[in-house]
């Protein structure tokens, strides 16, 4: 049975709170703004259905804060196991968008259960962490955590969603790390994954081989093994074009709309510059609450989701976005202290993965609307409007403030 | 509880933290470089340059005859659009356009409405204008801002003939269409979807893709130039398609339909393609496109004889005796039935406490099969019913396609009833029904009902020996559909001998469909299906194989009256039609 506790409330991390709060209320503004030009439907206007999706959340959020910690450790392989099985449901369905990743159960709204599943997962990773007092010394150890989240991974993968699937792999290795693996071996581990991607691209790959060459010295794993090491990638790296061109030009394809899923190259492009522009023209301050012109006349795509962070430039400046980030890393240092100072290693594991999760959205989101890296569809945590994931980050805080109180249980 | 401790080092948390900050660093330093410092960049280029797409319609793709005559061809026309946060004053504005180009300011306003889905999205006023009225708006340019104008191919009919229940017709999308689409972003409001016949079935072909190009527009929304970083598309045009119709036939049976109600089916068995098919009475095929008059379209909607209605595919009519074929394919697969053996039909037929007449209330003496056929004696057919049961009789008919659909490439058919000894206890009850019942069905009346495509269907089986293909409007090469169905060889050539006989012999009742042409070779069955509605149907359907070819043919007259003397007549002008098509061919 899941076992009730009180909590006091002035013992919880006040700053993680505030940021929350800030975040969401940056959200909402935002969503406001943009809202005013959808009218029509109360479910297809971005506002209302955030603030909607807002009181499920706060639920959640308290249901967490109420329930023991040892409840929390006890059912995290079953609530994995549920995790995998939502994931896998909505392939049983249609596909919506050209994609599984919607589960409609008959709500006016569908749910992307992937959401749930990045928590899931890294729940269930921290509590094999910390039961198996695995010596992370040895190279297998790290083996089974990766097959665990390799799980829900490739399912996500097959819906298809790069992004999610990034996202819910993104908590393994701080979380390895975290448990007291040693960094050179999950260096090996991605050595490979870097040098077939960074095998077609001249500059990248020498760069590439330098660092790895400088690691496998500075680590000194022994001559016969740093040669393998070595040429082994290398060879890898030179071996993957090779590969890639005696794959038919259908399955490049394949692999290619997996990484980018827009089919139309020229509109992620446009969706690029649309961005830039609003972002840069808000300048310091903004062009004012409602006011941004890139929004407003619907030059800024997906602007309620995956672009809000433009509206936010546009409309509210770079002071706007400055006070977002510091208060983003604020909150993730926040968890990572509370980890670091959590006296049991479930909770510790448990808030790193989440402070990973929060971070890598964060990261994806704001890097892509200013084109440091490819378009890809991720939202920022509280401010972007969608409903699965609003609900997954109050979860995720729920947690969070939880876990981060050393009680005597 | 939870015993494992932490073993987080103090250094662990330092590369965390290190590595967050890091992280969010990189993102500020980044929007600081875009908002801060190339912020001049950016306003100016948000100001006074802002970055337009702009889709362009494809043209739909052409429908062709099979000789390749354009029966659907696209008209250029001009669509005039107003960016709504653009117009100044928009009444005034409206009534200038109005006088411009002679259209009532209602319309206008109405459209304006009807197309609004933002303040910046180009919004239509009016289409279907000509050069010469744009020409006049062009001159008046200035009291304009805000309204534009863009080529808009239409839909166009330049052949004299209809087909209009083949082509169908194409709608624009609107709000209401558009909201139903699985396929919402594939159309634009204002696009035309085929929506019916042809224009529906193929829509995935004939749709072309839309063409986009980027324009950088000023504040005021003028275009300042082409973005050419922004690759455009062109427009691709969609794919034509070649219909089996020959223009020749088609536009002969729109000519002998004329004034008349019903259905006329002429293919080439082997193949199933069709040459021509008229659903009367039919109606104009732009009927759909271009401004149509509220009482027009009224008129037509209300007509008493449905002309919307596509007869040959959604028609339900009961069968009659073109189907004795059959029902005599029935009893010869009974070894004990002998087609040789004569009956007596002395004008009617006892059974139980009823009977059943024949349509011949003298009586046609004593009748063999061949005999039975030829006259359409009715007596024959109830006094050999004990020589099947209903579901073998009905599967017969399955066999022969009927009671299902023809895959015909049509939206919309009807499929029909063929009864069984199971859907006749659902509807009347396990004692409700008797054998009786089963003679009313051995000549085509009761609850077998038909349409005339799939009697099409089952003329070319007859015609071919059971090797032909689902009927089909347009030209394929796939040889997937090739429908067969084995039977003796005896009983085809006995019904092959029987409809042949139909046609020659003096007392045949389809005599009249005779056309006296050298080296034209008729088979045929005639048909006249009592239904309860009125006057009965007057059915005519068979083939003719005439030099190194065959055709097929199915004439239904709603009622018109007997298929002897008002179906078969009209069968032999359609066969006629043909020699002179030969004629001109030679020339």
């Amino acid at each position: 049975m899941i076992k009730f506790q009180a909590f006091v409330f002035s013992e919880l991390p006040t700053r993680i709170i505030w940021a929350v709060i800030f975040l969401t209320t940056m959200g909402l503004l935002a969503l406001y703004s943009i809202s005013q030009h959808h009218s029509g439907d109360f479910l297809q206007n971005p506002f209302s259905k955030q603030v909607l999706f807002l009181f499920p959340g706060l639920v959640i959020a308290f249901f967490i804060l109420f329930i023991e910690r040892y409840s929390i450790h006890k059912y995290s392989y079953l609530m994995y196991g549920v995790g995998i099985v939502i994931v896998a449901l909505p392939f049983l369905g249609a596909k919506t968008v050209g994609t599984y990743r919607w589960l409609d159960i008959g709500l006016p709204f569908a749910l992307q259960p992937s959401e749930f599943a990045k928590v899931f997962t890294t729940v269930a990773l921290a509590r094999y962490l910390s039961d198996h007092n695995l010596d992370m010394k040895y190279f297998t150890s790290i083996i089974l955590p990766f097959a665990l989240v390799l799980i829900p991974t490739a399912i996500v993968l097959n819906q298809p969603d790069l992004g999610t699937a990034i996202i819910i792999m993104s908590p393994v290795l701080p979380m390895l790390y975290w448990a007291g693996a040693r960094p050179f071996y999950l260096f090996l581990v991605m050595a490979p994954l870097f040098s077939m991607l960074t095998a077609f691209h001249n500059i990248a790959f020498t760069t590439w081989a330098i660092i790895l060459g400088v690691v496998i010295f500075l680590t000194r794993p022994g001559r016969v093994l740093s040669l393998i090491l070595f040429f082994g990638n290398i060879f890898l790296g030179l071996l993957s074009p090779v590969l890639w061109n005696s794959l038919k030009p259908y399955q490049q394809n394949r692999v290619l709309t997996l990484i980018y899923p827009e089919k139309d190259p020229l509109g992620s492009a446009y969706q690029l510059i649309q961005s830039k522009t609003a972002i840069g023209s808000g300048g310091i301050l903004g062009k004012g609450w409602g006011e941004g012109t890139q929004t407003h006349l619907k030059f800024l795509p997906v602007q309620e989701s995956d672009f809000i962070l433009s509206v936010i430039g546009e409309e509210m400046g770079f002071i706007a976005i400055l006070g977002i980030l510091l208060m983003v890393g604020m909150m993730i240092s926040q968890i990572i202290k509370r980890s670091y100072h959590s006296k049991d290693r479930f909770s510790s594991l448990v808030l790193i993965g989440i402070a990973t999760i929060l971070l890598s959205h964060v990261f994806v989101n704001t890097a892509m609307t200013v084109g440091l890296i490819p378009v890809k569809g991720l939202p920022f945590p509280f401010i972007s409007a969608g409903g699965s994931f609003l609900m997954t980050s109050f979860l995720m805080i729920g947690l969070v403030l939880k876990l981060s109180v050393n009680y005597s249980d | 509880m939870l015993k494992a401790e932490n073993i987080v080092t103090y250094s662990q948390y330092l590369v965390s933290l290190l590595i967050t900050w890091v992280l969010v660093i990189i993102l500020v330093l980044r929007y600081f470089q875009i908002q801060v410092l190339s912020h001049d960049r950016y306003s100016q280029k948000a100001n006074s340059n802002r970055i337009r797409k702009v889709t362009k319609t494809a043209p739909r793709g052409l429908i062709l005859d099979r000789d390749g005559h354009i029966l659907v061809d696209n008209l250029p026309t001009y669509v005039l659009t107003a960016i709504p946060g653009e117009l100044i004053h928009k009444e005034t504005q409206f009534g200038n356009i109005s006088s411009i180009i002679g259209l009532d300011s209602s319309i206008v306003a109405k459209n304006y409405k009807k197309f609004y889905r933002g303040r910046f999205n180009a919004t239509r006023l009016a289409k279907d204008l000509t050069f010469r009225q744009i020409s006049k708006l062009e001159e008046n340019r200035l009291n304009l801002d805000g309204v534009y104008y863009e080529q808009f191919p239409e839909r166009y009919f330049p052949s004299d003939i209809k087909a209009s229940h083949i082509l169908g017709y194409v709608k624009e999308v609107d709000k209401g269409v558009q909201s139903n689409l699985k396929n919402k972003n594939e159309y634009e409001l204002g696009d035309l979807i085929g929506w019916n016949g042809l224009e529906q079935y193929y829509e995935p072909f004939l749709k072309g893709s839309r063409g986009t190009s980027f324009f950088e527009v000023d504040a005021y929304g003028r275009t300042v130039r082409q973005v050419n970083e922004l690759e455009p598309h062109p427009p691709e045009p969609g794919q034509n398609i070649v219909t089996t119709l020959d223009y020749h036939i088609q536009y002969t049976l729109e000519e002998i339909m004329k004034n008349k109600k019903g259905v006329i089916l002429v293919s080439i068995p082997a193949k199933g393609e069709i040459l021509g098919a008229v659903s009367a009475p039919d109606f104009k095929p732009d009927l759909f496109t271009g401004l149509m008059l509220e009482d027009e379209w009224k008129s037509i909607l209300h007509h008493p004889d449905k002309p919307l209605i596509n007869r040959f595919i959604q028609g339900l009519y009961p069968p009659g005796s073109i189907i004795k074929t059959v029902t005599a394919k029935t009893m010869m697969e009974n070894p004990e039935f002998d087609p040789k053996t004569a009956l007596m039909c002395d004008g009617s037929y006892q059974f139980g406490d009823r009977l059943f007449g024949c349509w011949w209330t003298q009586g046609h003496g004593k009748m063999n099969l061949t005999d039975a056929i030829l006259n359409s004696c009715d007596v024959y057919f109830y006094k050999t019913t004990h020589y099947y049961d209903l579901d073998v009789f009905g599967n017969s008919f399955r066999q022969f396609g009927f009671g299902d659909k023809t895959h015909i490439d049509i939206p919309g058919e009807s499929i029909g009833n063929v009864p069984s000894i199971k859907s006749m206890n659902k509807r009347y009850g396990r004692y409700g029904w008797s054998r009786g019942a089963l003679l009313n069905l051995s000549i085509g009346q009761g609850e077998l009902l038909v349409t005339p495509m799939q009697v099409l269907k089952y003329i070319n089986l007859l015609a071919t020996k059971g090797n032909t293909a689902n009927p089909h409007f347009v030209m394929t090469n796939d040889k997937g559909n090739d429908v067969t169905l084995q039977l003796d060889s005896d009983i085809w050539n006995q019904i092959h001998w029987d409809l042949r006989q139909v046609i020659v012999d003096e007392n045949g009742t389809g005599k009249g469909a005779q056309p006296n042409v050298d080296q034209m070779i008729v088979y045929g069955k005639t048909g006249t299906a009592e239904n309860p509605h009125g006057e009965n149907h007057a059915w005519f359907v068979g083939w003719m194989d005439y030099i190194d070819a065959q055709y097929s043919i199915v004439v239904l007259l709603e009622n018109a009256g007997s298929g002897g003397t008002k179906a078969a007549p009209v069968a032999r002008e359609v066969f006629l039609a043909f020699e002179k098509k030969q004629m001109v061919s030679f020339e």
